[in-house]
C-alpha cells in the first residue's frame, strides 16, 4: 500500500520522530510506521497527537533540534496545521523535515478537494507529487537532502489513488542509526520578532528561488518520440500514471512529448521557457488544482484548468482523462451505457454501533431539536434524520453556540440544540470550543459520543484509551474531569445501549438549560466502539408473532441487520451482535430478548 | 510501446463482505506469479455498509491503479445487485462471476425502491458468460459463513491460469493462522466445483 511505502522509506532513512492524526487517506502511514518501529525494534518517537497542529509542532522541534522528522495528516488535517506551516517556512529546519499532506480528490471522505499543493505555494515550500506507490517510496530520501541541503520543510503530497493503492516494492535495510543531536539556541531565528522576520522571508525566497533551478528535479520526459514533436503533456501525480496506460495502449505516444512532474512546485524555471519555446499545443494534466499551470507565465498554447479544457472539480479517473486526450487530439470514442436508475446503497452504522443508539435516544427525547453534528462516523447519523450540520473537525459545539444566540432573540420558538461529537474529535478541537461556548454564555445540550476510539479512519486509539500507538502503556485521560475543570455544572456520564436511561438524562438537561442559572449541559454517551471488543451473539434478539410489519423500526431505527420481509420484520442473525437496542425501537413491542 | 495486455479485474460487493481483503489475496497470488500487479480501492466510509469496489490489475507493466471504463475482463461481483452497477465498465470478451447473494439496499428495505428481479438475466443481456457462484453455501459446508469471500475467490482462481500452490500461499499469508484451514478448504471446495 502506497502509506506503507512511504512509512518504509521514512523509517529506511532514518527518520527519528514521526507525528499525525488519523485521517482518510493518511491514517495507515503513522500506524506503518509504529509497527516498523515494533519489528525492528528502533529507539524512534512515534506518536497519536490530539490533533495535527501539535502533530506538526511536535515534529517541526525534532528537526530544530537536528533530527529527521515527519509529520503526516489528510489535507483538511494541514489547515488545522497552517499556521505552524506558514511559519516553519521562514524559521526553517535543521534535520530532514517532510510533511506529508495526502489529498482526496473526489472526494471520497472529505469535505473539500483542496490541494495541498496551493499551501507549499502559498507557504513557499518545495512539493513533491508521486504518481505511485513506488514513486512516493523512492521521493522520501531526495525530500529529506533537499529539506538539509535548504533547511526548508518539504512537502510530500500523495493522493488517495496513490496512499490506498498497492503494488511490488523492492525494500532496502532499516538500521535505526541515529546520531546525537542537540537543540542549538538561536533567539534570532526560532523565536524570530517581526523585524528579523523580513530577513527571513527574504532567505525563503532566494531558497525557492535556487530550488526551481534544481537541475536533479527537472520533470522527466517519459517517451522518446521519432521526430521532433510540437505537442506535449505534462502530467503529475496518479494522473500522469493514467495518461501514460492511455498513451501506452494508442500510438499517440509517437507524435507527442510526455513530461512527468516530480516537483509541481516550484516548478522548474528553465523547464517553463523551454516548453513554452518548443511546443504549439501543450496539455496539463494534474489535480485536484491546477498548480503547474499557474507557473506559466504565458497561457496561449496551454490547454488545461484556466480554459475549461481539463474539469477544475472532482478525480481525474481515466474515464475522465482519456476524453480529454482524444478531444486533444481530435479523435472520437462510443461508449457503453450505464443501467438506469438501480437503487443506491449507501454507507450506514454498524449493526450494534452505539452511535445508533444515541441517536435514537435524541431523536425519541427530543424529535424537532437541532442537531449540529460533526466529523467521524457519526456524521452517519444523517441517516436518522439527527444530524443537521456537518462543517470541519470540532465545529459541532461553535455551531451549536452560534446557533444559540442567534435564536435565542426569537423567545416564542427556541428549538433546543443538541450537539453531537465524537471523544477524538472532541480532544482535536472541541475543548477550546467548549470554552467558548461556555465563557459567552451559550445554553445547548452536548452529547460526547465517547466509543474511545477514533473508529471511522481504523481504530486508532485515543487519549482516552490508554495506549500509544506502539502499544505502550498511559494514563487514559480523565474526560469527566476536563470537562469539570471547565465549569461545566451539568455532566452526567450515561450508557446508550441503556435507552430509557439515556433518553432521561437529555430530558434531565433540558430543564437544566431552562435554569435561570443554567448553561451548557454536558452527556457523555459511553460505550466502546464494537471493532474494539469481542462480539456477544448470543441472545440475539428475535421478532415475535405481534409484529405487523410496520417498518417503524427499519425507518427510525436502521440497524442494517433489520429488513421487512414477506411483510414481517426479520434480524439478520449473520450480522445482529445482540445489543438488543432495537427492542425500544420497536412501538408495540414486538422485538424481544431470545432467552 | 505496445506491452503485453493487461488484465483487469473489477471486485463488487458491499461493505462487510471482505471485498478488500479477497482483492488482497488476488494481489498477493499475482504478484507471487511473478507479475506487476496494481490495486486500488477506497477506505473510510464508504466501508461501513456502502458500495465498495476494488480495482486490480496486473500485466507485463501497469501504470494506472484504475481500470478505464470498457476495459473490464472478469467482474467479480459479490452481491446480484452491485453486479449491475458495472456492466457499463466491461470490455469487448468479457466474464462475470456473481456470488448469488442479495443485500438490500436502504430504500428498498424501506419500501421506495425495488430490487430488481432476475439479475442473471439481466446480467446475460450485458454478457455471454455469466457463472453463477453460491459462496454463502459453500462456505457454510467448509465450516464458516464468514469464509465466503474466500470461497468466492476459488471460484475466480478457476479462470487465472496460475499454480494452486501459490493460491494456498497468498491465502496463508492474507489471514491469521488459525483460519487458513478452514479457509483453504473453502477455497478448494469452489475450486472444484463445476
Amino acid at each position: 500500500m502506497g502509506n506503507e511505502a512511504i512509512a518504509r522509506a521514512i523509517v529506511e532513512h532514518g527518520c527519528f520522530l514521526a507525528a499525525s492524526y488519523p485521517g482518510t487517506p493518511a491514517s495507515e502511514i503513522l500506524s506503518s510506521i509504529a509497527r516498523l518501529k515494533k519489528e525492528y525494534n528502533l529507539d524512534m518517537h512515534v506518536e497519536w497527537s490530539v490533533n495535527e497542529k501539535c502533530a506538526f509542532e511536535v515534529a517541526l522541534s525534532a528537526s530544530y533540534a537536528g533530527y529527521r522528522a515527519v509529520v503526516a495528516m489528510k489535507q483538511v488535517g494541514l489547515n488545522v496545521a497552517l499556521d505552524p506551516l506558514m511559519s516553519a517556512a521562514y524559521t526553517g529546519t535543521i534535520g530532514g523535515f517532510i510533511i506529508c499532506s495526502a489529498d482526496d480528490p473526489g472526494p471520497h471522505s472529505s469535505q473539500t478537494e483542496q490541494d495541498s499543493r496551493m499551501l507549499a505555494m502559498f507557504a513557499k515550500i518545495p512539493v513533491f507529487d508521486p504518481s505511485s506507490p513506488r514513486d512516493a517510496y523512492k521521493c522520501i530520501l531526495p525530500a529529506y537532502m533537499l529539506s538539509e541541503k535548504y533547511q526548508i520543510p518539504v512537502m510530500v503530497r500523495p493522493t488517495t489513488r496513490v496512499c490506498h493503492a498497492r503494488q511490488n516494492i523492492t525494500t532496502n535495510n532499516i538500521n535505526g542509526f541515529y546520531s546525537a543531536v542537540s537543540f542549538e539556541k538561536n533567539p534570532s531565528r526560532w523565536a524570530a520578532t517581526p523585524r528579523y522576520r523580513y530577513d527571513l522571508h527574504k532567505l525563503l525566497n532566494k531558497k525557492i528561488e535556487k530550488i526551481s533551478l534544481e537541475k536533479k528535479f527537472y520533470p522527466l520526459q517519459w517517451n522518446k518520440t521519432p521526430k521532433k514533436a510540437h505537442t506535449c503533456i505534462i502530467a503529475s501525480g496518479v494522473a500522469f500514471a493514467h495518461v501514460a496506460d492511455i498513451i501506452k495502449d494508442t500510438s499517440l505516444g509517437d507524435s507527442v512529448d510526455i513530461f512527468k512532474v516530480l516537483m509541481p512546485y516550484p516548478l522548474n524555471k528553465v523547464f517553463i521557457k523551454t516548453i513554452l519555446e518548443s511546443y504549439k499545443h501543450i496539455l496539463i494534466i494534474e489535480e485536484p488544482y491546477g498548480i503547474i499551470e499557474l507557473q506559466f507565465p504565458e497561457k496561449k498554447h496551454i490547454y488545461g484548468k484556466s480554459n475549461g479544457f481539463v474539469p477544475c472539480e472532482g478525480e481525474l479517473t481515466p474515464d475522465i482523462i482519456e476524453p480529454i486526450l482524444h478531444h486533444f487530439f481530435h479523435r472520437k470514442k462510443t461508449r457503453r451505457k450505464l443501467p438506469a436508475n438501480l437503487p443506491g446503497q449507501r454507507p450506514s452504522l454498524c449493526p450494534g454501533c452505539p452511535h445508533r443508539a444515541s441517536f435514537f435516544a435524541i431523536k425519541k427525547a427530543f424529535p424537532n431539536a437541532l442537531y449540529p453534528s460533526d466529523i467521524g462516523c457519526y456524521t452517519l447519523g444523517i441517516n436518522l434524520g439527527v444530524v443537521d450540520t456537518c462543517l470541519c473537525m470540532g465545529a459541532s459545539i461553535n455551531q451549536a453556540s452560534g446557533l444559540f444566540h442567534a435564536l435565542s432573540k426569537n423567545t416564542k420558538q427556541q428549538p433546543p440544540i443538541i450537539a453531537t461529537i465524537g471523544d477524538s474529535t472532541f480532544l482535536h478541537s472541541g475543548i477550546p470550543a467548549l470554552i467558548n461556548a461556555h465563557y459567552n454564555g451559550a445554553r445547548f445540550i452536548l452529547v460526547i459520543l465517547d466509543n474511545s476510539t477514533t473508529a471511522m479512519t481504523g481504530n486508532q486509539p485515543t487519549a482516552l484509551s490508554g495506549i500509544r500507538v506502539d502499544g505502550s502503556r498511559s494514563k487514559p485521560l480523565d474526560l469527566e474531569k476536563v470537562i469539570e475543570g471547565l465549569g461545566i455544572a451539568f455532566l452526567k456520564n450515561v450508557d446508550p445501549y441503556r435507552v430509557p436511561d439515556m433518553i432521561n438524562t437529555l430530558k434531565e438537561a433540558a430543564l437544566f438549560l431552562q435554569k435561570p442559572d443554567g448553561g451548557i449541559a454536558v452527556i457523555i454517551a459511553k460505550h466502546p466502539c464494537l471493532m474494539n471488543i469481542p462480539k456477544t451473539r448470543s441472545p440475539q434478539p428475535v421478532i415475535s408473532n405481534s409484529c405487523t410489519g410496520c417498518g417503524y423500526c427499519v425507518k427510525h431505527f436502521e440497524c442494517p441487520a433489520l429488513s421487512i420481509t414477506n411483510g414481517k420484520c426479520e434480524i439478520n442473525t449473520l450480522s445482529c451482535t445482540g445489543c438488543g437496542v432495537c427492542i425500544h425501537a420497536c412501538p408495540i413491542g414486538a422485538i424481544t430478548m431470545d432467552n | 510501446m505496445q506491452d503485453t495486455k493487461t488484465t483487469n479485474i473489477l471486485m463488487a460487493g458491499v461493505g462487510g463482505q471482505g471485498v478488500i481483503l479477497a482483492s488482497e489475496i488476488v494481489a498477493e497470488a499475482m504478484l507471487r506469479a511473478g507479475y506487476d500487479v496494481k490495486k486500488s480501492e477506497v477506505h473510510g466510509m464508504a466501508q461501513r455498509g456502502g458500495s465498495v469496489t476494488s480495482h486490480l490489475r496486473f500485466g507485463t507493466k501497469v501504470y494506472s491503479p484504475i481500470i478505464p471504463d470498457g476495459e473490464v475482463d472478469i467482474l467479480f461481483s459479490f452481491e446480484l445487485l452491485e453486479t449491475l452497477r458495472y456492466v457499463h465498465m466491461l470490455g469487448a470478451h468479457p466474464l462475470i462471476i456473481v456470488n448469488n447473494q442479495k443485500i438490500l439496499p436502504p430504500s428498498v428495505i424501506m419500501g421506495k425502491d425495488h430490487y430488481p428481479d432476475n439479475i442473471p438475466d439481466l446480467l446475460s443481456q450485458y454478457c455471454a458468460r455469466v457463472h453463477l457462484v453460491s459462496a454463502l453455501d459453500i462456505a457454510r459446508s467448509a465450516g464458516n459463513p464468514k469464509a465466503l469471500n474466500v470461497a468466492f475467490v476459488g471460484a475466480l482462481s478457476r479462470h487465472i491460469d496460475i499454480p494452486e500452490s501459490i493460491w494456498h500461499d497468498a491465502i496463508a499469508a492474507a489471514l491469521p493462522p488459525k483460519i487458513v484451514d478452514l479457509n483453504i478448504k473453502a477455497f478448494t471446495l469452489a475450486r472444484q466445483n463445476q
